[in-house]
């Protein structure tokens, strides 16, 4: 069952081999795959991490012939617990991708476009660097450094500490449309974001919005199964019947973008009738201090008029909020980019379900939200102490510094990337650096295109050729998850410290590198004060990974961590008594948030509507939703997944299909304000009469992906542009990025 | 480890015809040198209520099997079928694979005999060698479980791992199902669990497969 390269390519389904000629690139797959010979040719089990999401759950991979043939959950691991989903278990489909990026490549044709044939041909590492290194220079020099954008996570510490040493002031990232909310307001009530919910102590969980069993990370999915096994209630707040919903006690069909009215509604009933946890908000929040506030503020957000607004019966309601405050272990998980916290008024949401967790009196207690206790596993800046870095001098494109809480946590705008770009600064971004991220991951990809093609200068790091390397002049091939080491540390299920060791499971194929090796060899070339040690010598990943290992406590280096695989300190949770909270809280969670309204945002959260409601105009609900079997826009392409679910359709009530004349299959045009998309319709009773549901993810136009090139269509083309001052118009402080927040017209082609 | 298949052996005054081949008690019986001896037989146990559609068991199979992609051949495959109107809708996600029937209908109408029962532990496997790929196993399946591959032009279905289970170890998909929504087992230990149909699965009856389902899984609370 060797994966030979004949293998490969009949598992992979495709023939062709990528951007390279073919005889090279099939030449190359030969070499690598070509089997070891002796005693390495059994099969052997090799400990590593999933790299899909952020949770990383362990794994197993079975390796023959240097050849990964199956990978497995790894038992012992806190947040797989033994096992993975269909995304971690089909990573080899990433791992052997028959059209991953190879070599550096540079493009010879001027003209971008997805369109255009971008002209690759092959260059060396040290040609691409260098042309990057320069490029990057003479920008700083003549524009400074707020022409140069990084589209990127602040990650790996490596490269962090390069855009650091250069003074980058324009990071971008994808958290507007994810968790940011929940950060900005973590921070402000219990001391800071934390992945980590205690599901299966919980005997209540209530879920807005969050389709948490099918679209998220396993470990949740689990801890919600677990709980319910443990006799736990859960009750779904959701416009769509999902898996979540099958999986729930009760489902209540909610009007989109009303979730809040609905929490504010249970505070309401919670602080009127003082159900509250009196001894945790008495001891552990700031709930007496502002009580006279709070009771007044909340007095108008009665059941009956949430019901108005949301469409939830008062009394159930009422109901809910009793069962909720009195279950003893209640928890409203608030996350991602799922319904409730991608409205405009997110914020608002998130506060209101951080004071729900309050009153229920779990936040970091048995069956709450708490915090993850964790192997203090150090950056790179703790082992190596950098010079000061320069002062991040210049403009925001995306205009972040008009939200001071999201300026502060340093995460986003994606929603506000492309404004910045086309209409405030037009022209100041000079030269771009993406890493691992496509257009389809913004908002509105259509608007960011444009965006793109003023640029002079665009680097792309990814391990497949996505859009966005086909907009790219320098390409540069990424490793993945599969072909690198790490010590990773849990921290969505983390009631004592457990690390994994993330073990290169293959060398890097072809050419590839990591972002830890690019931010090197930048930094040799633009600021080599950061990147050399004391002893003149440059700093090497594995020396600095086999300290981080040391100093966690893990290993006496690496290679010892990696022969363990997983290394726990079992120690009893001892609930926190003070919070994280800023230090004129002392050490309380804050409900009433002084902090917020300092700063011209609200101290309680005020009911707010979402930024669009259906018009005569676009009568329906425009709703957005990540396949369980996808991760984003990151997975398409993997040839496993790739079959299960290759393409999207726009899902409609049978009685709009009705209404409008639309058979099962048929081609639908979906108009809002901001575009048009034209795809199948698919005729569903898990959808509302009154909107229009399309999977993300699809649409990749890009000529290089085999298997998800050309197929479906993009949901961001129908998600207007958002610019800053409409977010701090509308009290949208955290930065929510209001991609569920569009409405829509129906039509049949 | 060898998993341990042998249950018993009688001498050879047990009358074979008592015990046929029929399942006892989840058990096989065949007849060797000394007599008659039961064997262990496996199935699956679905616990329906638990599928979070995550198809890890589907991805799972593929990855092991090295089953090719593109070519019509889904061995197992989560299949999510609605029912009711919005909002009195009700949604069920079910995986299906082989059930390895004991009244295999797919082995009766094979006219090439390709089709066949493997006797060290009872699943019922497709000989790719004899297979003319004349589909009439997919005709008779109530479960959909052969299927077409359009490039060999034979058919293809779930081997139950047998590879993996011989070895000790539990099928990929199973193996894999996060949940505890997809189990596989002894046949002894499974049969008695739970029903032997749920929504929107063929009347077992018919060709008796293998597979229980637990439709309750979770504690009712008020």
């Amino acid at each position: 069952m060797a994966l030979t390269r004949r293998n490969l390519l009949k598992y992979s389904g495709a023939a062709g081999a990528g951007l390279m000629t073919a005889p090279a690139a099939l030449a190359a797959f030969d070499e690598h795959f070509k089997p070891a010979s002796g005693a390495s040719a059994d099969a052997a089990k090799v400990v590593s991490c999933c790299g899909v999401c952020s949770p990383a759950c362990g794994l197993q991979a079975t390796v023959k012939d240097g050849v990964v043939q199956f990978i497995e959950g790894l038992p012992g691991d806190a947040h797989g617990d033994g096992h993975l989903c269909g995304k971690g278990a089909a990573g080899a489909g990433f791992l052997y991708d028959p059209d991953r990026l190879k070599y550096p490549m540079k493009r010879t044709n001027p003209n971008k476009g997805f369109n255009e044939d971008p002209g690759w041909v092959r260059i060396t590492w040290t040609e691409a660097l260098d042309t990057i290194a320069l490029q990057m220079k003479n920008t700083i020099a003549q524009s400074g450094a707020e022409a140069c954008l990084f589209v990127t996570l602040p990650s790996p510490d490596l490269f962090a500490r390069f855009m650091s040493a250069m003074g980058i002031v324009n990071r971008v990232d994808h958290r507007d449309e994810c968790f940011q909310s929940d950060t900005v307001i973590q921070k402000y009530t219990t001391g800071g974001k934390s992945w980590c919910n205690d599901f299966e102590n919980s005997k209540y969980i209530l879920l807005f919005g969050w389709d948490i069993v099918a679209k998220a990370k396993l470990v949740y999915a689990n801890g919600v199964v677990k709980a319910r096994s443990n006799g736990a209630k859960v009750v779904h707040f959701s416009p769509t019947y999902s898996a979540t919903s099958r999986m729930s006690n009760e489902w209540f069909n909610i009007n989109p973008g009303t979730d809040l009215a609905v929490a504010l509604a249970m505070i309401n009933v919670i602080v009127g009738e003082s159900i509250y946890n009196k001894d945790f908000v008495d001891k552990y929040s700031n709930f007496t201090q502002y009580e006279s506030e709070i009771r007044a503020h909340f007095q108008q957000y009665t059941p009956e008029w949430a019901e108005k607004e949301s469409g939830v019966p008062a009394n159930d309601i009422r109901r809910i909020t009793r069962e909720f405050a009195g279950s003893g272990a209640s928890i409203a998980p608030a996350h991602k980019k799922t319904l409730c916290a991608n409205y405009m008024n997110a914020s608002q949401l998130v506060h209101a379900i951080s004071i729900l967790n309050i009153l229920a009196g779990t936040i970091d207690r048995p069956g709450g939200r708490y915090f993850a206790r964790t192997h203090a596993i150090p950056g790179v800046d703790a082992v190596y102490p950098p010079p000061a870095y320069p002062a991040k001098q210049g403009r925001r494109v995306d205009g972040r510094d008009k939200l001071p809480f999201v300026n502060e946590i340093d995460q986003g705008m994606f929603s506000t990337l492309a404004d910045g770009m086309l209409n405030k600064f037009p022209g100041m971004i000079k030269f771009a650096f993406w890493n691992a991220y496509t257009i389809l991951a913004l908002p509105n990809p259509k608007t960011m295109e444009e965006a793109m093609r003023q640029v002079n200068f665009t680097v792309v790091m990814d391990f497949i050729p996505t859009d966005t390397v086909s907009m790219a002049d320098i390409v540069l091939p990424s490793a993945m998850y599969l072909e690198l080491n790490d010590a990773v540390a849990r921290d969505y299920n983390a009631k004592f410290p457990q690390s994994i060791a993330r073990t290169a499971i293959t060398n890097p194929i072809f050419e590839t590198k990591s972002a830890g090796y690019v931010a090197i060899e930048l930094g040799k070339r633009l600021c080599p004060d950061y990147f050399k040690l004391s002893d003149g010598s440059w700093i090497n990943p594995n020396t600095l990974l086999d300290e981080k290992v040391k100093r966690a406590g893990l290993g006496t280096d690496f290679a010892d961590f990696k022969a363990k695989g997983i290394v726990q300190n079992p120690a009893a949770f001892t609930p926190r008594t003070t919070f994280a909270t800023p230090a004129d809280a002392g050490g309380k969670c804050q409900i009433y948030v002084p902090h917020f309204a300092a700063k011209g945002a609200e101290a309680l959260p005020k009911w707010h509507t979402k930024r669009e409601i259906p018009n005569p105009d676009f009568p329906l609900y425009y709703i957005t939703f990540i396949p369980a079997i996808h991760k984003r826009n990151t997975t398409e392409n993997n040839r496993i997944l790739n079959e299960i679910m290759p393409t999207n359709h726009a899902i409609i009530n049978p009685a709009l299909a009705s209404k409008m004349g639309i058979r099962e299959g048929q081609s639908v045009l979906v108009r809002s304000r901001a575009g048009q998309i034209e795809l199948p319709a698919h005729l569903s009773q898990t959808v509302r009469p009154d909107a229009v549901l399309v999977a993300h993810g699809f649409g990749h136009a890009s000529r290089y992906l085999g298997a998800a090139g050309g197929k479906g269509v993009r949901d961001g083309d129908l998600i207007p542009n958002a610019a800053i001052e409409e977010f701090v118009a509308a009290g949208n402080y955290a930065g929510a990025s209001c991609i569920m927040d569009a409405v829509c017209s129906i039509e049949p082609l | 480890m060898q998993n341990l298949r042998l249950v018993l052996i009688f001498d050879k005054t047990v009358r074979f015809s008592h015990l046929d081949a029929k399942l006892l008690g989840g058990y096989r019986a065949l007849k060797c040198a000394h007599g008659v001896i039961l064997m262990e037989t496996y199935g699956w146990l679905i616990d329906e209520k638990k599928c979070i559609e995550c198809r890890a068991c589907e991805a799972a199979c593929k990855q092991w099997n090295n089953v090719e992609i593109g070519v019509g051949v889904r061995r197992r495959q989560v299949r999510v079928t609605e029912s009711g109107a919005f909002p009195a809708v009700k949604q069920q996600a079910l995986t299906g694979g082989c059930n390895h029937c004991d009244n295999a209908y797919c082995m009766k109408v094979c006219p090439v005999k390709a089709i066949s029962r493997r006797s060290a532990d009872g699943t019922v496997q497709i000989d790719q060698t004899k297979c003319v790929g004349c589909q009439q196993c997919a005709a008779f399946c109530p479960y959909s479980a052969p299927q077409f591959n359009t490039r060999t032009k034979r058919m293809d279905k779930c081997t139950m791992c047998t590879d993996r289970t011989d070895a000790g170890l539990r099928p990929a998909c199973a193996s894999l199902c996060p949940t505890g929504a997809l189990q596989w087992g002894k046949w002894s230990e499974i049969s008695g669990q739970g029903s032997s149909s749920t929504d929107n699965f063929a009347n077992p009856q018919q060709t008796l497969p293998r597979i229980r389902f637990i439709k309750d899984a979770f504690p009712v609370v008020g």
